[in-house]
């Protein structure tokens, strides 16, 4: 079929502004932009303005060109995710954030398992569900402790760390679990995988202190971008998702001092373009009629997706000396998905885990699980904790 | 002008460094509290953070922007990761100068050529550098300084 550039311009426009209006409204009622920019997703998709025209954001006619656009998105929104999160800080984590981050991943993705095991899945999607499990948003988590006024407490600290060392956590779960090949040889890609990061690390480090200049000009962000590009092409080669790639290279540039000018110019290209025009595209692709299916999917999804994050959190921070009581407040503030939720579930829909339909329910049921628990968890949050002050 | 600014790009940054300015740099340590940033910027625009006064190892910098943001009402981005996002004054985890300061610095060194150095900070969109020599902050390159030398006011 002919790519149709004109109608792909006007897609893109309608779009672009649509994200930026309904996610301004979703922030005045103190709900995440992401969740406005998928609702603006489901309004320029195959449903309204799809069923009113017959065009839409993923007509045949452009589809390939929205989906190239939304996965530059992902791949430069866990970029920004690894420069944001930072080794500097990985490195000062707590030893308490380790442990309850560690809880609560293993947790949340057994609990994925269990959904998957119930359902009687097949072992890869028990295993997908799982890495969808494992994922927290740092965003809705830091929104919640402002309104309570909780962000300076031991709870609120350690919800912080907790949710950053996540996203590290379930990545390097993802590249572990959902790698292609055999067993023996995806252990070896990883292997060569981490080994090609530690020996960049290490000489990033001592290019750091070589003070090293460059007389090209605008090369540190052109570079920058470019090398979060080539490393998840290297990610990619050895069986790993892009993101993964992405995430770390992001991890890796973090160390040098140019380190906030590149964070600040991925952030504009990525917030202003590429990002919101991801969660459009998860919005579009949302599939009412998959819904209808999807019943015992969600009814074990969403409550498990929490309860796991729960169960996983509380029993950490118990461990690390918290009440009873602040103990299930960092359970149920680490409970919101967002953004990488979203973006593991269509890695693994573009990896081709799942079957159409299944692939459609996952997405919906998804989407559906980050818009209840960025909707539950203030209320659950405030309801359980009150900090002493 | 007093010095041709040609002239002025070829010289080193040791040929205009003022050494009696490193007894009047704004140095704090690290562990230094938001307040006594607060007191340092109600007369100066910056500050470099020192491991600790006496090794003067330059491991960060806070500079009037920094704190602007911290004045206005917190307000996070679109897209929120990493933990720096959760600094803020209104809600108490804004503690230590540490935790306020921009880590990664950009520096420049007396045997560097001034063009050179006014690049660097055209580039990375600075208006002042720290020197730094032996890993020790000696004095500070900023663009009111440069403009001083220019019209031979140093």
């Amino acid at each position: 079929m002919m790519f149709d550039l004109k109608l792909l311009l006007i897609e893109l426009g309608v779009a672009l502004i649509l994200a930026r209006l309904f996610g301004y409204a979703l922030e005045k009622v103190k709900q995440p932009a992401v969740i406005g920019e998928i609702l603006a997703g489901i309004v320029v998709g195959p449903f309204v303005i799809g069923s009113i025209s017959g065009y839409n954001f993923i007509s045949p006619s452009i589809r390939e060109g929205i989906e190239s656009i939304s996965y530059i998105g992902i791949i430069i929104l866990l970029f920004l995710s690894g420069i944001d999160t930072g080794i500097d800080e990985l490195k000062k984590a707590s030893k308490s954030g380790i442990i309850t981050s560690l809880f609560d991943v293993s947790v949340a993705f057994l609990f994925g398992y269990i959904v998957g095991t119930i359902l009687q899945y097949p072992f890869i999607y028990r295993i997908a569900i799982g890495n969808i499990f494992s994922a927290t948003s740092v965003g809705i988590t830091v929104r919640t402790l402002m309104d309570i006024n909780a962000l300076h407490t031991n709870v609120g600290n350690l919800i912080l760390t907790v949710a950053v060392l996540d996203d590290i956590l379930g990545i390097i779960i993802l590249s572990v679990t959902l790698g292609t090949g055999s067993p023996e040889i995806l252990l070896i890609k990883v292997t060569i995988f981490f080994i090609i990061f530690l020996a960049l690390l290490f000489i990033f480090y001592k290019m750091r202190k070589l003070n090293f200049r460059a007389q090209i000009p605008r090369f540190v962000l052109t570079s920058a971008i470019a090398f979060c590009f080539i490393f998840s092409f290297l990610a990619m080669s050895l069986g790993l998702a892009a993101i993964t790639g992405s995430f770390f290279a992001g991890l890796l540039l973090s160390v040098f001092p140019q380190r906030r000018r590149i964070s600040t110019f991925v952030r504009e290209i990525g917030e202003v373009f590429f990002i919101p025009l991801f969660f459009v595209w998860v919005g579009s692709s949302f599939d009412f009629s998959a819904l209808k299916g999807v019943g015992y999917l969600i009814l074990y999804f969403i409550p498990m997706a929490l309860l796991g994050k729960i169960v996983g959190c509380s029993l950490g921070a118990k461990i690390n000396g918290f009440k009873n009581r602040d103990a299930l407040a960092v359970g149920i503030g680490m409970m919101p998905r967002m953004e990488v939720a979203l973006v593991v579930v269509t890695t693994e829909i573009s990896m081709k885990i799942f079957p159409t339909k299944l692939a459609h329910q996952m997405l919906a049921s998804t989407i559906l699980l980050v818009i209840i628990s960025s909707l539950i968890t203030p209320f659950a949050l405030k309801s359980v904790y009150k900090p002493s002050q | 002008m007093d010095i041709e600014i040609k002239d002025l790009h070829e010289k080193k940054i040791s040929d205009i460094l003022d050494r009696g300015i490193k007894w009047n740099l704004p140095l704090l340590e690290k562990n230094a509290s938001v307040q006594s940033v607060l007191s340092i910027l109600t007369a100066r625009d910056h500050i470099w953070v020192v491991e600790e006064k006496k090794s003067k190892k330059v491991v960060g910098v806070i500079t009037e922007y920094d704190i602007l943001r911290l004045l206005a009402p917190a307000r996070l981005p679109k897209y929120v990761f990493g933990k720096k996002y959760g600094v803020s004054i209104e809600y108490g985890t804004a503690k230590k100068a540490e935790d306020v300061m921009c880590k990664q610095v950009i520096k420049c060194s007396p045997d560097e050529k001034i063009g050179d150095v006014l690049s660097r900070m055209v580039n990375a969109g600075l208006r002042r550098l720290p020197v730094i020599e032996n890993d020790e902050i000696v004095g500070e390159i900023t663009a009111h300084y440069i403009i001083q030398i220019l019209l031979g006011k140093r």
